[in-house]
C-alpha cells in the first residue's frame, strides 16, 4: 500500500521532479550562476516564446496529436513584415495588428486545408515551414532590419530596459515585484480553497486538506521566491507579463469554456464528438487559427527581445514548443495536457537552453540535446500510459 | 467523354510533368531540352530517387514519415568526410562504416516507432534536429574537402563507352534501344499472360500506345545523355535501386503487408501478420537509403558540409506524394514516385536554371507539396463518390 502511493506520487509528479533534478544539475555546473537574480529574470524574457507558442501548441496537440511545424517560420515571417514596416515608419499600433492579422490568416490558411480539405497536419504545415521561411527570406532580401520604435520595444519586453517599472522606488531592489508576488500567492491560495469548499459543499470529491495545503504551501514558495530573486535584479520582465496574460486566458478557456472542452473531446474521440453534433472540422480549424495568432504573438515579442529581424529568427522554435508540450504531459495521440502541464514543460525547455548556453555549451550540441529531450518525454508517456492498462 | 476523363485522372501527373517541361523550355528559351540538362536532371536529383524510394515504404504503411533524412545525410557527410579525408582510411572500409552508422541509426528508430509505439513524426523530428546538431559539431561548421577520386567517381563519372563514338556515348545509345525492347517485351507478356488466365486485360491499342509513349521518352533520353558523354553513374544506382523497389513492392509477400498494413494495420495484425516488423523494417530500410543518397551528395560536392541535405526530407516528401503515394498509406507504386521524383526533379532544375531565387525556391516546393495533398485528396474523394 504504502510502496503504490509513492509510485503513483511519482507518476504523478514525474516533470516536477525532473524539473527540480535539472534545475539542480544545471546549479552545480554552472556553479549557482543559473540562480543568479539576472538570469532568473533572461530565463523568462528569452523563452518568452516558448510559452506562447507552446500554449498554441497544446490546443492543436489536444485535437489529436496534431502538430505545426511551421510556427518557428511564421514567427520570422510575421516578425519580418512587422519589422520592415516599422522600417518605412508605418504607425507601431498598425504594424503590431498587421502582424497580428498575418498569423491569423496564415492559421486561417493552413486550418482550412487541415480541417476542411483534411490535409494531414504535418503535411500541410511542412509546407508552411518551407513556404515562410522562404517568404520571411523574401521579405528582408537576406538582411537584418533593425527596430527602431521604443515605444514597440519597451511595451513587449526587449532592449536593456525591459521591466515594469517600480512605483515605490525601492533602492535596488523592486517592492512592486514584491507586492506583485505577495498578491499572487493571495489570490492563488484563496481560489484553491474556494473551489475545495465549493466542491464539499456539492458533495464531489476533495483531495485531503493535508495534500492541499502542501501543495499551496510550496507553489506559494516557489512564487515568492521568484519575486524575490526578481526583485534583486530590476523587477518584473515584461515578457513575463505577456506571458501570464496568455496562460491566464488559455488555462481559463481550455478548463472553463465549451470551445476548450471541445478540443479534449475532438481529441479523445473524434468520431463520437461529430456524431453528438459537435462541428469537429471547425474545432480543427480554430486550433490552427489560434496557432497562427499565437505565433504572430511570439514573432513580436521575438523582435522586440532582439530588437531586429533577422531571416533565421524563429529557427527550431516549433522543437521547443512541442517539447514543452509533451514534457508538460500532453499525449501524443490527443485529448490530454493542460496549460499548467504546459508551464512546467516550458520552463523545463527554458532551464534546458538557458543552462546550456551558460555552460557554453557548442549551439550544434545543444540541438542534440534538445532532440533528445523530446524523445525521451514522449516515450516516457507513450511507456507509462501502458503500464496504466 | 468519360473514358477521356478516366485516362486524364489516371494521367494527370505525367499530364503535369509534360506541361512544367514545356512551361519551363519555353521559359528557358529551350536550354532545358539542352544535353547538358538531362545530365544535370540526373546527377543533381540522384539523392530524390533514393530518398523517395524509402520514403514510400514508409508512407505506404500508413502516411508515416520520415523527417530526419536531411539531417541524416548530413551527419553520413561528417562522419565519412572524416573517416576518408581527415582519417585516410580505405574508400571500401569506410563505407562499410557509413551503411553501418545508418543500420544502427535505422534500428534506434524502427524500434523507436515500431515497438514503443511513438509517433514517427516525433522520434524523426528528434532525429531532424539532433543530426543537423551533430553533424555540424562533427564538421565545427567547415567543410571537409576533397573526397578521395575513388569515391566521387562512383557516382560523379558516367560509364565509358565500349565502342569510341566520337561525341556521340554508342554503349548508352544501346543501353537505352535495349530496355525499350525490353519493356516492350515484358509488357506484351504480361499482357499475354493475363489473356491466357482469362483475367480481364488492357486492350491492345493502349499498350501499344504506352510501349511507344515509353520508348520515345528512354530513346530521348539515351540520346541526350549520350551527346552529354554517357550513362551517369548515378543513373545505374537509381536505376538498380528503384527496380529492385519495384519488384519487392509488387511481386514479394513482404511487399504487399506494406501496403495492407497502410490499408487497415488491425485487420492486418490479426491476419497474423507481424506489423510491428513492417513498420521496423520501413524505418530501417530508410536509414540505409539515405546513407546512399549521403554518398551521392558527399561525391556531388566532393565535400562534406554542414548545410549538405538541408530540405531533402521535402523533396523525398513532396515527390511520392506528387507521385500519387496517399497521405493516408495503403497505395502508391515506385513508378508513380519516379514520375513525381522527375517532376520534383525538372521543377529543382528549371528554376534554377531560370535563376529563381533560392528563397522563392522554397515558397514554390513548399505550395507544390500542398497542391499534390489536396488533389490526392480531392481526387480520391471522386473516385468514392463513384
Amino acid at each position: 500500500m504504502e510502496k503504490t502511493n509513492v509510485s503513483v506520487f511519482l507518476r504523478k509528479y514525474t516533470m516536477i521532479i525532473a524539473l527540480v533534478l535539472v534545475v539542480i544539475f544545471f546549479s552545480i555546473t554552472t556553479e549557482g550562476k543559473i540562480l543568479f537574480p539576472q538570469n532568473i529574470n533572461n530565463l523568462i524574457s528569452q523563452n518568452a516564446y516558448v510559452f506562447v507558442l507552446a500554449t498554441g501548441m497544446l490546443l492543436c496537440i489536444l485535437t489529436g496529436g496534431n502538430i505545426d511545424l511551421s510556427v518557428g517560420s511564421v514567427v520570422c515571417f510575421a516578425g519580418a513584415v512587422g519589422a520592415m514596416m516599422m522600417d518605412k515608419n508605418v504607425n507601431v499600433v498598425a504594424a503590431v495588428l498587421a502582424m497580428l492579422v498575418i498569423g491569423i490568416l496564415i492559421g486561417m490558411w493552413q486550418g482550412f486545408w487541415i480541417a476542411y480539405v483534411k490535409v494531414p497536419p504535418f503535411i500541410a504545415t511542412l509546407a508552411g515551414m518551407y513556404a515562410f521561411r522562404g517568404l520571411s527570406n523574401a521579405v528582408l532580401q537576406g538582411m537584418t532590419v533593425s527596430i527602431k520604435s521604443d515605444a514597440f520595444i519597451k511595451v513587449f519586453g526587449g532592449g536593456a530596459d525591459c521591466y515594469v517599472p517600480d512605483l515605490f522606488g525601492g533602492e535596488g531592489f523592486n517592492m512592486t515585484c514584491m507586492i506583485a508576488g505577495c498578491i499572487a500567492v493571495v489570490v492563488l491560495v484563496a481560489m484553491q480553497l474556494k473551489s475545495r469548499i465549493n466542491n464539499k459543499s456539492r458533495g464531489y470529491e476533495t483531495a485531503p486538506l493535508g495534500s492541499t495545503v502542501v501543495k499551496l504551501v510550496v507553489i506559494s514558495a516557489v512564487i515568492l521566491w521568484i519575486s524575490y530573486k526578481l526583485s534583486s535584479h530590476k523587477g518584473i520582465p515584461t515578457a513575463l507579463i505577456w506571458i501570464l496574460l496568455v496562460l491566464l486566458v488559455y488555462g481559463y478557456l481550455t478548463t472553463k469554456t465549451r470551445i476548450g472542452r471541445y478540443l479534449y473531446a475532438v481529441g479523445g474521440n473524434e468520431k463520437a464528438t461529430r456524431l453528438s453534433g459537435i462541428n469537429t472540422k471547425k474545432v480543427y480549424f480554430i486550433a490552427y487559427v489560434n496557432m497562427g495568432f499565437l505565433a504572430a504573438l511570439a514573432g513580436i515579442l521575438t523582435i522586440a527581445r532582439l530588437t531586429s529581424s533577422q531571416p533565421t529568427y524563429g529557427q527550431g522554435y516549433e522543437m521547443d514548443a512541442i517539447g514543452a508540450c509533451f514534457i508538460g504531459g500532453a499525449s501524443a495521440y490527443g485529448g490530454v495536457g493542460s496549460v499548467a502541464g504546459v508551464v512546467i514543460g516550458a520552463t523545463l525547455m527554458g532551464v534546458i537552453n538557458q543552462g546550456m548556453s551558460i555552460m557554453g555549451m557548442d549551439a550544434n550540441y545543444q540541438k542534440v540535446v534538445k532532440g533528445l529531450v523530446l524523445l525521451i518525454a514522449v516515450a516516457f508517456d507513450v511507456l507509462s500510459k501502458r503500464e496504466k492498462k | 467523354m468519360n473514358k477521356a476523363m478516366e485516362i486524364f485522372r489516371k494521367h494527370t501527373m505525367k499530364i503535369v510533368l509534360v506541361l512544367i517541361v514545356i512551361f519551363f523550355s519555353v521559359m528557358t528559351k529551350g536550354q532545358m531540352f539542352a544535353a547538358s540538362s538531362f545530365q544535370a536532371l540526373i546527377a543533381q536529383n540522384a539523392y530524390v530517387f533514393i530518398l523517395a524510394t524509402g520514403m514510400l515504404m514508409c508512407m505506404l504503411t500508413g502516411g508515416n514519415i520520415d523527417l530526419s533524412v536531411g539531417s541524416f545525410v548530413c551527419f553520413i557527410g561528417a562522419i565519412g568526410g572524416h573517416m576518408m579525408v581527415r582519417g585516410g582510411m580505405s574508400v571500401p572500409l569506410a563505407m562499410l562504416l557509413m551503411v553501418g552508422a545508418g543500420v544502427i541509426y535505422g534500428v534506434v528508430e524502427g524500434f523507436l516507432i515500431a515497438y514503443i509505439n511513438i509517433p514517427p513524426w516525433i522520434a524523426t523530428l528528434a532525429g531532424y534536429l539532433a543530426f543537423r546538431g551533430w553533424g555540424t559539431a562533427l564538421l565545427n561548421g567547415a567543410t571537409i574537402a576533397p573526397m578521395p577520386d575513388g569515391f566521387s567517381k562512383m557516382f560523379n563519372g558516367s560509364i565509358p563507352d565500349l565502342f569510341g563514338g566520337a561525341g556521340l556515348n554508342i554503349t548508352c545509345l544501346l543501353v537505352g534501344v535495349i530496355a525499350c525492347v525490353l519493356f516492350v517485351i515484358l509488357q506484351l507478356k504480361s499482357r499475354n499472360d493475363k489473356v491466357k488466365k482469362g483475367y480481364e486485360a488492357e486492350s491492345m491499342s493502349g499498350v501499344i500506345v504506352r510501349c511507344v509513349l515509353v520508348s520515345a521518352v528512354i530513346l530521348l533520353f539515351a540520346f541526350k545523355l549520350a551527346q552529354a558523354g554517357g550513362i551517369p553513374n548515378n543513373l545505374i544506382w537509381v536505376a538498380v535501386i528503384v527496380l529492385i523497389y519495384n519488384f519487392i513492392t509488387s511481386k514479394t509477400t513482404i511487399g504487399r503487408y506494406f501496403y495492407t498494413i497502410g490499408g487497415n494495420v488491425e485487420a492486418t495484425r490479426l491476419s497474423g501478420i507481424d506489423t510491428k516488423k513492417i513498420f521496423f523494417l520501413a524505418y530501417l530500410n530508410m536509414a540505409v537509403l539515405t546513407v546512399i543518397s549521403g554518398w551521392m551528395t558527399m561525391a556531388r560536392l566532393s565535400a562534406a558540409t554542414p548545410t549538405a541535405g538541408t530540405n531533402y526530407e521535402m523533396d523525398a516528401i513532396s515527390a511520392c506524394v506528387v507521385g500519387g503515394v496517399s497521405a493516408y498509406g495503403g497505395s502508391g507504386t515506385v513508378f508513380g514516385m519516379v514520375v513525381g521524383a522527375t517532376l520534383i526533379g525538372v521543377i529543382n532544375l528549371g528554376m534554377s536554371l531560370m535563376g529563381i531565387d533560392a528563397n522563392w525556391q522554397k515558397v514554390v516546393k513548399g505550395v507544390v507539396l500542398l497542391a499534390a495533398v489536396v488533389f490526392e485528396i480531392m481526387n480520391n474523394k471522386e473516385k468514392t463518390k463513384d
